[in-house]
């Protein structure tokens, strides 16, 4: 505060002063901006190389990959590794898997916590304070702190080896993600609007179908987007409660892969397989990122 | 919660519509009725009592018995409660003290590594032209999307012990052929704290460096320039004049790291092949291997109690932070 009076002060009376001190700063930055970018471009080439390496070896032939020096560009490209993965019987059960299980947690954990999340936005009742608080901690506990109740729980509720006993496991991080973001989204909705809405002959219903559902839209495919890549990357609820019934995700499924002793080795099959695993999630986050980064800050910071 | 005088209120209502009434209540959409907000949210805290509330009840009452065999579990009759021992037990093992000091020391290595080189890069965001800065973001969004598992096994090709392409880098730059071969795994104190730590960094960045960006640009770049003219340098106007305006932020983000960091599992789970050596334990693997793995059910819900007690602190304050930033809104 002090600093802003003090800067109005010092400025207006010495206009001229200001001006070349302008011109030498941006004379100065243009010359350090090429060494900014230099080194902006060094550290997005170290991010970037693993993505990178990961891709270039799924072409790799077998030739480059035992070569005694790594190759950095493949001298010709083969799609065997892709082949190789697509031959593994347990890999499209798998990738099944894993699209029931998310689309599952996504639909139950969007409607549950929509609901929840009207409720908390739009009504003053008793609780409510102590409901988004509750929220907030069931978020921060571990999950993996109950993983051995959350299992011992599936078991005597016949719910382990089941798709199902998942994807409710995995409302844990769903629902209360959802309510904390889905509640700052209806609450910008002016309560006016749906009055308005029902004052024109809609009903309550109609007023929810017509007014807060289309304008809390942006917000469902934010969280639900977030919601799908939670549930497509989990690995240890499912790992834990799916072991005894022989089905597998392609987490699961990425991770036997690479340990059986006759894939171990194959590095090309296992980065294609690693690639075709994370690309749902690569392509829901190009598609959604500036929205994401956006709903997932908010979820995480502003709630 | 009488049910005749909720009657009344909704008559009321109807009779004498009059908006002055009740104006702090039930505002729009359907108003009138006290239990349905309680409808509303009756699913969400049933399916979260079912998964979440009753299973933290049953891990404490598991911490009271001795189901540590596979067959216990599947027979309770088995079982019985044995009281404290079990904590006695647990709290005497010197892996159990050896694992929890080695994940404060992982965790503050994560924590204060990913924070430091995140504030650097936000801040070197700021300086760059912008198709640097539109580069630098699509890469970390690449980076952001790269599922934790999936992480891990890039990270163990990068770094074999044969073929692997560290290595081959570190030899190009003077190495020998000794460097070409150097295995990264054989110490679990390189692996940890070296090429784990990589790994989790890593993945970490991209919502550090873009978050802090965008938390940056928020500094009004007025008060930087005044406090240049009161003749402050680059770091005294940085401490004084940015990080309380981005301290929010900053405060939010360490408690994230410090959340994710602390209980980290899938990184290093799938970099050491799906059965880390005891070097590597961290509280979330240790709580893996002695649960799950040899079915010593009731130790691990010790281990688990305690993990949630040593992460509580932190909770408390990451808690209060946000309260306190969405009080602003």
């Amino acid at each position: 505060m002090a600093a802003t009076d003090v800067h109005a002060e010092t400025v207006t009376p010495l206009a001229a002063p200001k001006v070349r001190q302008k011109v030498r700063t941006t004379g100065q930055s243009r010359a350090m901006t090429w060494v900014w970018n230099t080194i902006a471009l060094g550290f997005a080439a170290v991010m970037g190389f693993p993505i990178y390496w990961m891709i270039i070896t799924t072409f790799k032939t077998n030739k480059d990959l035992i070569a005694k020096d790594p190759t950095f560009w493949p001298s010709t490209f083969s799609f065997e590794s892709y082949k190789t993965i697509f031959d593994d019987p347990a890999f499209l059960p798998g990738l099944q898997n894993t699209l029931l299980i998310t689309i599952g947690s996504v639909l139950l954990g969007l409607v549950v916590g929509f609901l929840a999340a009207v409720a908390v936005a739009r009504f003053n009742f008793r609780g409510r304070n102590f409901f988004i608080v509750t929220m907030l901690v069931i978020q921060m506990v571990p999950l993996l702190a109950i993983i051995i109740p959350l299992f011992i729980v599936m078991k005597t509720a016949d719910m382990t080896g089941t798709i199902f006993g998942v994807v409710l496991a995995y409302l844990v991080f769903t629902i209360p993600y959802v309510i904390w973001t889905l509640r700052s989204f209806i609450v910008n909705i002016p309560a006016e609007l749906d009055e308005a809405a029902m004052v024109d002959g809609c009903t309550k219903w109609g007023a929810f179908f017509r007014v807060i559902l289309p304008l809390t839209l942006p917000g469902l495919i934010t969280t639900g987007v977030y919601s799908w890549i939670q549930a497509w990357n989990e690995f240890i609820v499912a790992n834990t409660l799916l072991s005894s019934g022989g089905k597998q995700t392609s987490m699961i499924w990425l991770t036997f892969y690479s340990t059986t002793p006759t894939r171990g080795a194959d590095f090309g099959a296992q980065m294609a397989g690693a690639l075709l695993v994370s690309l749902p999630v690569i392509i829901l986050f190009v598609i959604f990122q500036k929205k994401l980064s956006a709903g997932l800050t908010a979820g995480a910071v502003k709630g | 919660m009488s049910v005749t005088s909720n009657e009344t209120l909704v008559e009321a209502e109807a009779v004498a519509p009059a908006p002055a009434a009740a104006p702090k209540r039930r505002r729009g959409f359907f108003a009138g009725g006290h239990y349905i907000p309680y409808v509303m949210i009756l699913p969400a805290v049933a399916a979260l009592i079912g998964v979440m509330a009753y299973p933290l009840y049953s891990l404490f009452d598991l911490s009271f018995q001795n189901v540590n065999r596979y067959a216990q579990l599947v027979n309770p009759s088995l079982s019985r409660y044995i009281g404290l021992d079990g904590y006695t037990k647990v709290l005497s093992d010197d892996q159990f003290w050896e694992v929890v000091l080695r994940s404060v020391y992982f965790t503050v290595e994560l924590v204060v590594l990913s924070m430091v080189l995140g504030m650097l890069f936000a801040l070197l965001l700021n300086r760059v032209s912008p198709w640097a800065k539109v580069t630098v973001i699509t890469v970390l969004m690449f980076v952001w999307a790269i599922p934790a598992i999936v992480t891990g096994t890039i990270f163990k090709w990068l770094f074999a012990s044969k073929g692997g392409v560290i290595d081959y880098i570190g030899y190009l730059f003077g190495g020998t052929s000794e460097t070409k071969n150097y295995d990264w795994f054989a110490d679990p104190t390189v692996g940890l704290y070296v090429v784990s730590a990589a790994v989790i960094i890593w993945g970490a960045l991209p919502f550090l460096v873009i978050g802090l960006h965008a938390a940056l640009t928020q500094v009004p770049k007025e008060l930087i320039e005044a406090s240049k003219l009161d003749g402050a340098n680059a770091l005294q106007s940085f401490r004084h004049v940015v990080v309380p305006v981005i301290k929010p932020f900053l405060l939010v983000s360490a408690s994230l790291s410090f959340i994710w960091d602390f209980q980290v599992f899938a990184q290093i789970f799938s970099l050491r092949n799906s059965s880390p050596e005891p070097g590597y334990w961290n509280i979330g693997i240790y709580l893996y291997e002695k649960g799950i793995v040899s079915s010593h059910y009731s130790d691990s819900s010790v281990i688990s109690i305690a993990m949630i007690l040593l992460m509580l602190a932190v909770l408390v304050f990451y808690i209060r932070q946000v309260i306190k930033i969405g009080a602003q809104d």
